[in-house]
């Protein structure tokens, strides 16, 4: 077991990350607002812990103070709710296609920033993250509580006013309007919770990563983020935790298939070379069988109900 | 800034520009028509410029499946750029057949069309990675024959030199834009594209082939974005994701524009391609953050663009 967790301890915890960085897009969307500001928001709360722990918390001990590292992540979350709301309030005006254009060029111009400013290190980015952990799996610790509080978080708010106030903008936005529903106030709510999560997410993944760079807020982050929306499920929470385990753990999952070592299966080598070096061709080609044979994602809500219908029969 | 200095930034920005127009055309047709953003046309930008690479006997790297490989033959470089994007062309039908046939027939939210284009765009990049390695490539001096490597623009004592390649990318995208215009306002081919994006269950009824004119459209917009990519790789290099940061450029401009509207992408093509031109050198880090600068304030002031129609949601 401890020689499992020493050689997949990175992944499991990318796959933990992944899952979270999942929800932050499904927030959104749960008012039907397809926003890929996601990256954006994720790559912002990077640069805060990392400038906050290589420039302004310096400590002498050789691990990173944990209350220090969740201080970060409060910060963090904090700006990017803020800077949520101040984007939000103006985008969320915009519906379908245009929202997710506006996120786009959000999350570009901030790449474009953070490339330029002496603060975040240019294109070099930062380097040197101190850890507050010894070994890649410790960061479970932070991780997986983070994780279980914002499942629980969101199975809650699908089932309180505000969340049936999110499904009912999701399904018609003029009807939840005439019915006394806000649709403005609960799009930018839904857009500044995703984008808090992100920002926290990004403050942990940066000393995770141990450096940080203006590559982790790129239009391709928005893709694969969608992807584990999408395919993973968009009606429900589960959709994009399991998605966001799945999807970043597929290059990895492929790689093994294609090691000899692992499997014990002698492939081919040029579909053993395909399946390394091929992973991102699989990656999209899933994308566009899933939407199209799986528009709805592998888990909707139907996959609970449907016990229940039979069992009343 | 003096006159000469003016002059040269005009030029160029016009020539960046005319490249920004055409190839936001191939998004705005495939908009007007089916009412969704094709983010699969950068990919199909980058390929274009591939195709015509290796049909100028260009040879690939040491990286990926066809190292070291290069055709046999060796195309002048107009040819190659017509047959090259003419395979691009057909990669775009396949694209609408396999991608986003399936979806429309089943009737699927836009937004899911919109997804599906974002993976066909995944699976291009990187085959073309996986083909022929992720460094980039540029395209031999000589491509252009005789032609000087610049032409002056301004006389002998104030000389205004613009890369002859900038003055091809202007003429060749002036030809097509005018081509399109008329193809689109004169022919009964135009006309009848106008009716299947109006309303293509109409179309239908009045005995147009709604498929077929879909298949067309893809087939132009991704020659034109096969010619524009070719071009513009031909002035700077090649790399696996060149097009798709084009194409995020190409999403401001038709934005600018106004989607759907034809006019309109035009115009933003040029608006954004001087705006570029004239950012100040010192700043020139930022110059890639003004495009989508002015998508995001136009979004907020004027969803619908310069020129385009202002859609009213009714129930």
């Amino acid at each position: 077991m401890a020689g499992f967790f020493a050689t997949y301890g990175n992944l499991i915890v990318l796959m933990v990350l992944g899952a979270m960085l999942g929800l932050s897009l499904y927030l959104p969307l749960m008012t039907g607002q397809l926003s890929l500001a996601s990256p954006g928001f994720y790559a912002l709360g990077g640069y805060i812990a990392a400038i906050l722990s290589t420039k302004v918390f310096i400590t002498n001990s050789s691990l990173f103070p944990i209350p220090l590292l969740l201080l970060e992540m409060l910060i963090a979350g904090a700006v990017c709710g803020l800077l949520g709301i101040l984007v939000g309030i103006p985008a969320l005006r915009l519906r379908g296609i245009y929202l997710a254009i506006a996120t786009i060029a959000f999350v570009e111009v901030l790449r474009v920033i953070s490339l330029n400013l002496d603060i975040t290190g240019g294109a070099v980015g930062i380097f040197g993250i101190p850890q507050p952990f010894q070994t890649a799996i410790e960061y479970l610790w932070i991780a997986v509580p983070l994780l279980i509080i914002s499942m629980f978080f969101l199975y809650r708010l699908e089932r309180i006013r505000v969340g049936r106030a999110f499904a009912a903008i999701r399904e018609d936005e003029l009807a939840a309007d005439a019915m006394g529903i806000n649709p403005t106030y609960y799009k930018v709510l839904a857009f500044t919770l995703g984008a808090i999560l992100a920002g926290i997410v990004g403050a942990i993944s940066a000393h995770f990563l141990n450096t940080w760079n203006a590559r982790q807020g790129t239009f391709d982050a928005s893709i694969i983020y969608l992807t584990f929306v999408l395919i993973g499920g968009s009606k429900t929470f589960l959709g994009p935790v399991l998605g966001g385990m799945v999807f970043t753990a597929l290059p990895e999952m492929l790689r093994a298939i294609a090691d000899p070592e692992i499997t014990g299966l002698q492939l081919p080598t040029a579909i053993a070379q395909f399946l390394q070096d091929g992973r991102l061709i699989i990656f999209g080609l899933l994308i566009v069988i899933g939407t199209i044979f799986f528009p709805q994602g592998l888990v909707t809500p139907d996959l609970f109900k449907r016990r229940r219908v039979r069992n009343n029969k | 800034m003096d006159i000469t200095l003016f002059l040269q930034q005009f030029l160029n920005g016009l020539s960046i520009g005319s490249a920004y127009a055409i190839f936001a055309l191939g998004y705005t047709l495939i908009f007007s028509i089916l009412g969704i953003i094709n983010f699969a046309h950068g990919a199909i930008f980058t390929l274009g410029a591939y195709f015509t690479y290796a049909l100028i006997g260009g040879a690939f790297g040491f990286s990926g499946l066809l190292a070291n490989a290069a055709l046999p033959v060796q195309l002048p470089f107009a040819l190659a750029l017509i047959l090259g994007s003419t395979l691009a062309g057909f990669v775009g039908v396949a694209v609408e057949r396999f991608a986003f046939r399936p979806l429309r027939r089943k009737g699927s939210d836009s937004l899911l069309t919109v997804v599906s284009s974002l993976g066909v765009a995944v699976v291009i990049v990187n085959v073309i990675q996986y083909l022929v390695g992720a460094e980039s490539y540029t395209f031999p001096a000589n491509i252009y024959g005789n032609l000087p490597a610049s032409f002056n623009f301004g006389t002998v004592e104030k000389p205004v030199p613009i890369r002859s390649i900038q003055v091809v990318i202007f003429c060749v995208s002036v030809t097509i834009l005018t081509i399109l215009t008329y193809l689109i306002n004169r022919t009964k081919y135009g006309k009848a594209m106008q009716a299947v994006a109006e309303d293509s269950t109409t179309a239908s009824l009045l005995g147009i082939n709604s498929d077929r004119f879909i298949v067309w459209t893809f087939f132009i917009s991704s020659f034109i974005a096969g010619l524009a990519g070719s071009l513009v790789g031909s002035s700077v290099s090649i790399r696996p994701t060149f097009g798709i940061e084009f194409g995020l450029k190409g999403l401001a401009v038709i934005v600018l524009g106004g989607l759907g509207s034809i006019p309109g992408a035009v115009l933003g093509g040029f608006v954004i391609g001087l705006v570029e031109a004239f950012v100040p050198a010192d700043y020139s880090g930022y110059k890639d953050a003004v495009a989508f600068g002015i998508l995001f304030m136009m979004l907020l002031i004027r969803p619908q663009g310069l020129l385009g129609r202002r859609f009213v949601q009714k129930v």
